[in-house]
């Protein structure tokens, strides 16, 4: 206690280096922690929005189905069998898929498309692909009665044309991109939501309509109630074409699936392809998505499937994504550790002349009999304490921006937004609350004291007294 | 005088000045370094962009991006392309049509952009051709009496064309590269085997061996399984200028590796002529003609008096065509530049300390100068010199030696291979040649400069309150 005491009043001898050495300390850890949190929310909030609007966390499909997506590696669905998958403690529900490839046209426009059979109240479970419906739509029309409208704002009524054609899932993100604020929100959105209204219709089993991503469909130039046509190679090889009319527009927040998805009632799925009662994939909804968890319930379906199925977790699944973030992870990580090693001097410095300047003091306690043990550790305290002052203030400042941040994530507009599409990502970036990594805050800046200290501890373990008192 | 005494004073306490010059050095070669990488990506991303992907400009029919309407061709083509030849700054140029089809094979198909080209004025806009991996054809160069095309890598793995197998062939040139023996038995069971695909391939030899082996040899492994058979084909069918389907087998003529993932899975090149038979396109019918400049600068230029000249067609420059590419270039700039601004105020805090200390350590000599008549400008001139000294001596070295490894790895390259899935899918290539401007260099000298004087303003401005009188009385 006495020493701790003591390492305190050190510290406040030269108030000044202190302070500046805290905040440098401070200045990293503050950078390091929001930086932090930025990279694993994004990536959090990346995989999240692959797994839940396209793999689960969990399917169980055909065993080469991964490898070769083609309709030969599909399995027989088999009631028995979800039965016996749905009893594991960790599974809600089996939602049951065909998914394939296929060239879509609507006259000249061709593409090639990523087709997916569902059984839409099932799908709930998952991907809630209903949320996820476009509900409202700047059309040239919408936004000619936003202009003719004698109530509405003249910078809303600039606004609108930079968003034309602009598909939205919820008012909220058209109120920001219309930069209206909550305040103003009761008086303009209503009428706003009018004019931009969209309506879709719903996919039932057994009835030849789709669904398309908000990209394809403008892509293909299709609209509600158009017909689009598939052609793909159907199961053993036979040809498989159709006609499907379009009931409603989905806007996928990953815009490398939005570009290309089209989803069919399960059966029309099936029978388009000529492969009646067989899926390429179960994905199976879970109630707890923690990674342990996740792979022991892997381990126990693996027991469970048949001889020609295999279980796959979502890791598997997203592979590029999951080495595109590895990649962004280990070069952010670097950046911090040039952030650190930089500050770790700056530490070394103050640890040098503080040494320097108390060479004759040292030598005058051991002197009168203070045990060189004690002086060490005193030492070490005051450093730590520099350090500890420093984390302190650097998270707690960082702490609040980053709770704001989780609360407001970042989102983008114009052509920030374009660039983050370009490479298949949602224009948003979203913060990670506090989490272990503020704990490698800590043990970093620790490391670095602990390797600063080992300096004058050595002087002062070798100190010749005398020497030291004609310092 | 000043400067001189400045940089004496530097050298008064070595030890001291060499822990900030020494932690100015990694800092700033760090960031150099880092910065060099990522500008080495990117670098290598716009040059595969220009070169192999879009070269500097296009012109087509003005609706014909919208959704590559084969009918929208471009009218006169040989009025228009004498009159871009005619352009001064145009190096080369090459008509394309463009139609959206689906490649097959016997087992799998893929959608894709089937591009009809001229093979010899195509050599002269893109060099793509270069990339075309050994023993898989020569980019149309051989007479064949069957339609030829080209395609990337990554459509030729997924389409089954490129195979993954080991037979005694594959581990007799194995053991022929030193591979070990131990090694070599581990593969034996797999031999006889063609994996089905590329990630099968992988997923079963790196079930086998150590991860030592796989990072030693995994490379050398992979190399020998690829396998491409010579007169390998695909289907490629499409709509033709009537909405009618059509198609035809083609033979691969060679397969190009740009590390390109979504470039390489979409488009297939075949023959102009080949492409006007199938979709009854006209002889001398195209889509865009595309164009190579003699110097990048002149783009915007030379695209404006195309435009000019071409008032009916549409006229895009790479910039527009890929604002994404454009707006990238222009932000990792400043991002690099604020990338080193935190490495640098890092750093400031190191050389504020030191400076106060130097201040506080010459109360005695400062009240001296001053007393003796040195005026105040010159007191703070002298102790922002050293801080300025302090840090660019730092600095200097600290580019010298990022200079001097971005040399080294420049020449080889340095592989993030076990990132390559990720980065190619993104079209960037995982073996990079780092890669900085001078002018970068310059830029960190200023700013090197700058925080030089900026962390010497609070120390100088102590020295400036000192009382000559009470400064020349203490110990």
């Amino acid at each position: 206690m006495n020493n701790l005491i003591l390492a305190w009043r050190n510290l406040w001898r030269n108030r000044r280096r202190t302070m500046i050495t805290s905040a440098s300390v401070l200045f990293a850890v503050f950078f390091a922690l929001l930086f932090r949190s930025l990279q694993l929310g994004s990536y959090d909030h990346m995989f999240r929005n692959a797994i839940e609007s396209y793999t689960g966390y969990i399917q169980v499909q055909h065993k080469d189905f991964w490898d070769e997506k083609i309709v030969d590696n599909t399995f027989a669905y088999d009631s028995q069998k979800e039965q016996q998958l749905l009893s594991d403690e960790n599974v809600i529900a089996a939602i049951p898929r065909f998914e394939s490839f296929a060239l879509a046209s609507n006259g000249p426009q061709t593409k090639g498309v990523l087709v997916m059979g569902v059984v839409p109240e099932k799908e709930v479970h998952l991907s809630k692909v209903t949320d996820k419906m476009v509900k409202y739509r700047l059309t040239s029309e919408s936004i000619e009665m936003i202009k003719q409208d004698p109530n509405i704002s003249e910078k809303i009524k600039e606004l609108a044309p930079l968003f034309e054609n602009t598909a939205y899932t919820t008012a909220s993100r058209l109120q920001l991109d219309l930069g209206i604020s909550d305040k103003d929100a009761s008086k303009y959105m209503p009428a706003l939501e009018r004019f931009a209204q969209f309506e879709n219709g719903s996919i039932r089993m057994g009835e030849p309509g789709v669904w398309v991503g908000d990209k394809l469909s403008q892509y293909l130039q299709l609209g509600i109630g158009d017909t689009i046509v598939l052609i793909s190679q159907g199961y053993h090889a036979t040809t498989a074409a159709g006609k499907y009319e379009i009931k409603g527009i989905v806007k996928l927040p990953l815009p490398d699936l939005d570009n290309k998805i089209v989803y069919l009632p399960l059966d029309v799925c099936q029978g388009l392809y000529n492969a009646e009662d067989m899926l390429t994939s179960l994905a199976l909804a879970v109630e707890d998505n923690d990674d342990k968890v996740i792979a022991e319930t892997v381990e126990r379906l693996g027991a469970v499937v048949s001889e020609d199925q295999k279980v796959m977790e979502w890791r598997e699944m997203n592979e590029v994504m999951v080495s595109q973030m590895d990649a962004d992870d280990k070069s952010g990580m670097i950046m911090i550790g040039i952030l650190y090693l930089v500050i770790a001097f700056g530490v070394f410095g103050t640890v040098l002349m503080l040494t320097a300047e108390r060479k004759r003091e040292f030598g005058v306690l051991v002197a009168i009999g203070m045990q060189k043990k004690k002086l060490a550790s005193i030492m070490t305290l005051e450093m730590l304490l520099i350090g500890l002052l420093g984390i302190l203030a650097g998270a707690a400042v960082a702490t609040v921006l980053i709770l704001y941040g989780v609360e407001h994530p970042l989102i983008f507009k114009g052509e920030m937004a374009k660039m983050f599409e370009e490479y298949g990502m949602e224009p948003k970036m979203v913060f990670w609350g506090i989490d272990s990594y503020y704990i490698w805050q800590i043990v970093i800046v620790a490391l670095m004291v602990f390797l600063a200290i080992g300096y004058p501890i050595r002087k002062i373990f070798g100190m010749k007294v005398v020497n030291a008192l004609r310092a | 005088m000043i400067w001189k005494t400045a940089w004496k004073n530097v050298w008064r306490n070595k030890v001291r000045s060499l822990v900030v010059i020494v932690s100015v050095t990694i800092g700033i070669f760090g960031g150099v370094f880092a910065v060099a990488v990522m500008n080495g990506a990117i670098v290598q991303r716009v040059d595969a962009a220009l070169n192999d992907e879009i070269a500097h400009i296009h012109i087509n029919d003005p609706a014909f991006r919208d959704n590559y309407d084969i009918q929208l061709s471009i009218p006169n083509p040989e009025q228009v392309l004498s009159a871009i030849r005619e352009t001064p700054g145009v190096n080369a140029v090459t008509a394309r049509t463009q139609i959206t089809g689906m490649a097959n094979t016997a087992t799998k198909s893929a959608g894709v952009q089937i591009l009809g080209i001229d093979p010899d004025s195509e050599k002269e806009v893109f060099r793509l051709y270069e990339t075309t991996l050994p023993e898989t054809g020569n980019f149309f160069e051989s007479e064949s009496r069957h339609m030829l095309a080209y395609m990337g890598h990554e459509l030729a793995k997924e389409l089954n064309i490129i195979r993954f197998r080991i037979d005694q062939e594959v581990i007799d040139s194995l053991s022929g590269k030193a591979v070990p023996r131990e090694l070599l038995d581990k593969l034996l069971p797999f031999e006889g085997k063609r994996f089905k695909s590329e990630k099968a391939f992988k997923k079963e030899i790196k079930g086998v061996l150590t991860l030592k082996e796989q990072h030693e040899y995994g490379g050398v492994i992979w190399e020998e399984a690829w396998s491409f058979r010579a007169r390998s084909k695909m289907t490629l069918t499409f709509l033709d200028k009537d909405q009618v389907q059509t198609g035809a087998v083609f033979r691969i003529a060679g397969i190009y590796d740009i590390k390109n993932s979504m470039y390489e899975m979409s488009q297939v090149l075949v023959k102009n002529e080949d492409l006007m038979t199938l979709t009854g396109m006209a002889a001398d019918e195209y889509h865009q003609m595309i164009i190579r400049l003699d110097d990048l600068e002149s783009t915007v230029e030379v695209s404006a008096s195309l435009a000019e000249k071409l008032p009916q067609l549409e006229v895009m420059h790479w910039k527009e065509i890929q604002p994404d590419l454009a707006m990238m270039t222009d932000m990792v700039q400043k991002f690099y530049a604020i990338f080193m601004v935190v490495i640098l105020a890092a750093l400031a805090f190191g050389i504020v300390n030191t400076m106060l200390m130097v201040v506080l350590e010459r109360t005695k000599e400062l009240g001296m100068l001053t007393a003796i008549g040195m005026n105040k400008k010159r007191v703070f001139h002298m102790i922002m010199l050293e801080s300025v000294f302090l840090s660019l001596v730092g600095g200097v070295v600290g580019m010298i030696i990022s200079q001097a490894l971005i040399g080294v790895t420049a020449k080889n390259g340095i592989n993030f291979a076990s990132y390559a899935e990720g980065l190619e899918a993104m079209g960037y290539t995982a073996h990079i040649y780092p890669v900085i401007s001078t002018s970068f260099f310059i830029t960190v000298t200023v700013l090197i400069i700058i925080t030089g004087i900026l962390s010497s303003i609070y120390p100088a401005l102590k020295a400036l309150k000192l009382d000559p009188a009470d400064a020349l009385r203490t110990e």
